[in-house]
């Protein structure tokens, strides 16, 4: 058994002490409670807990509880997890700057804020790639964890497209597997026009209920221009606006009615947010533009203007 | 989009929320009102406004917001890094919509860090993800002290003309 400090280690980690918190409340980091803000942790939860933030153990000050063994179990077996390499697939070499380029300098990985986090960081997953462990790679979680922000790419000096790489690895995974609801999304926007699936009649009544208040907030004329042919601006959302905060479209339609906008909301396939984007996706993500497309055309408008 | 629909896309132009604000602001067609927002603000960089669309269009948007935040609120500051060098706020990539949320408010805490050390009141962004980050997650879990406005929100707010009761 392990004693840790909650403000020690969160410290350590940068993260602040009620994260620490909330992870032992939530399950995430199972700890009993001992007097003094301490916490007393097995030795394989820290074990997992410091490959999943990629902690080095030897540089905190642990308190070990007479009678444990130092030496966990699961950090000897680490060892015999070498891996099979192989040869690099057709699938991951469309592109010469994905890897080839890379010349292992480490600096993808000094950038990244999650390097570390499962134990992965950008250049092992180049280097996967390279050394064809590639169905790993596919597999692991750690793409997905990635948020694609491309602070790796902006400091490698031989200019390695690690988010186009990574996007792809995120593609060639089995859509089945994708996680979480990004994949219900696109499908969701492909059939209804909307990554959440709002109906059209519910969105519409939704728009009527915030024209109504914005006539109350000091616009009396105001009503949303629904499917109005020829506008010239065609708006697009965010699905989140129309789902959990309508009340932020507002903003927007007082600049309109302040700038004298000729605007339009159409009543479908109003989502400007492409998850194709981010489930690596380029069929999904056409499809979801040309329904963007169909809109423009339709209604004759002259300037598509994205949420975000 | 031109990649794919190139003969439609003739027809019409895409722009960003970011563009359209520009273009009211400069043509007059808005005015803001520079004495509601006193406090120091800050804006955050999103990844895909900055550094992603540098990369990929060649263009990134990174003095046009600042631009626009200055009109509304002039005691400004930046973060350090910013712009092409910003620290992510931890939730793109679709991050939200998958279970990791504990990898989400980690990865936030360089972002968290860097608006703790603004000192701004404010922090204005363009991005829905971003906002919900550090309004949900960030001043929670870090103990921000500071209020989150979209760029269109704090514009909507500065606005001078526009209903007749104000
Ligand atoms: S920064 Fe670029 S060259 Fe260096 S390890 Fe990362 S990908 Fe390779
Ligand atoms: S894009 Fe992904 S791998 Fe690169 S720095 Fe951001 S989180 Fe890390």
């Amino acid at each position: 058994m392990i004693v840790i400090r909650v403000g020690e280690l969160a410290d350590h980690l940068g993260v602040h002490r009620n994260t620490v918190r909330n992870w032992i409340n939530g399950g995430k980091l199972p700890a009993r409670q001992m007097a003094g803000k301490r916490y007393l942790i097995t030795e394989n939860d820290f074990a997992r807990l410091c490959r999943e933030f990629g902690i080095d153990r030897s540089s905190l000050k642990l308190k070990y509880l007479p009678g444990s063994p130092v030496m966990s179990r699961e950090m000897t077996c680490q060892e015999k997890d070498v891996a099979e390499i192989g040869g690099r697939s057709a699938r991951l070499l469309p592109d010469a700057d994905w890897g080839d380029a890379c010349v292992t300098c480490g600096s993808c990985a000094g950038a990244c804020p999650i390097s570390g986090v499962d134990g992965m960081d950008p250049r092992k997953a180049i280097r996967m790639a390279v050394l064809g462990r590639e169905e790993d790679l596919i597999a692991s979680q750690w793409p997905w964890k990635c948020t694609l922000c491309g602070k790796c790419e902006e400091v490698c000096p031989m200019n390695v497209e690690i988010v186009a790489f990574l996007r792809r690895v995120r593609g060639l995974r089995d859509r089945k597997k994708v996680p979480g609801s990004l994949q219900k999304g696109v499908l969701m926007c492909l059939e209804k026009g909307n990554n959440l699936g709002i109906p059209r009649e519910d969105f519409i009544a939704l728009l009527q209920e915030m024209g109504r208040e914005m006539r109350d907030e000091g616009y009396p004329d105001f009503e949303v221009p629904i499917d109005r042919p020829g506008a010239n601006l065609l708006v697009t959302l965010n699905s989140k606006e129309a789902f959990a905060e309508p009340a932020a479209m507002k903003s927007w339609w007082k600049i309109f009615s302040a700038a004298g906008e000729s605007w339009t909301l159409p009543s479908q396939c109003w989502e400007g947010v492409n998850w194709g984007l981010y489930t690596g996706d380029d069929e999904a993500m056409k499809g979801i533009v040309g329904n963007l497309v169909a809109n423009m055309v339709r209604l004759g408008c002259r300037t598509l203007l994205l949420p975000e | 989009m031109s990649r794919w629909f190139q003969e439609e896309a003739k027809h019409f132009k895409v722009i960003s929320v970011i563009d359209l604000l520009v273009d009211y602001l400069q043509k007059g067609r808005i005015r803001v009102d520079s004495s509601r927002h006193p406090e120091l603000t800050t804006y955050h960089d999103p990844c895909n406004y900055g550094r992603n669309s540098l990369k990929a269009f060649g263009q990134g948007y990174f003095e046009e917001p600042r631009w626009i935040v200055r009109q509304c609120a002039p005691q400004f500051v930046d973060m350090f890094p910013d712009r092409e060098g910003s620290y992510c706020c931890g939730a793109g990539g679709g991050i939200w919509a998958t279970p990791f949320k504990e990898e989400r408010v980690y990865h936030g805490r360089l972002k968290a860090r860097q608006l703790k050390q603004s000192r701004a009141r404010w922090v204005i962004t363009s991005c829905h993800n971003c906002r919900d980050q550090i309004v949900s997650s960030l001043c929670k879990e870090y103990d921000l002290d500071l209020g989150v406005k979209y760029l269109w929100e704090l514009v909507a707010d500065s606005l001078v003309t526009g209903p007749a009761v104000s």
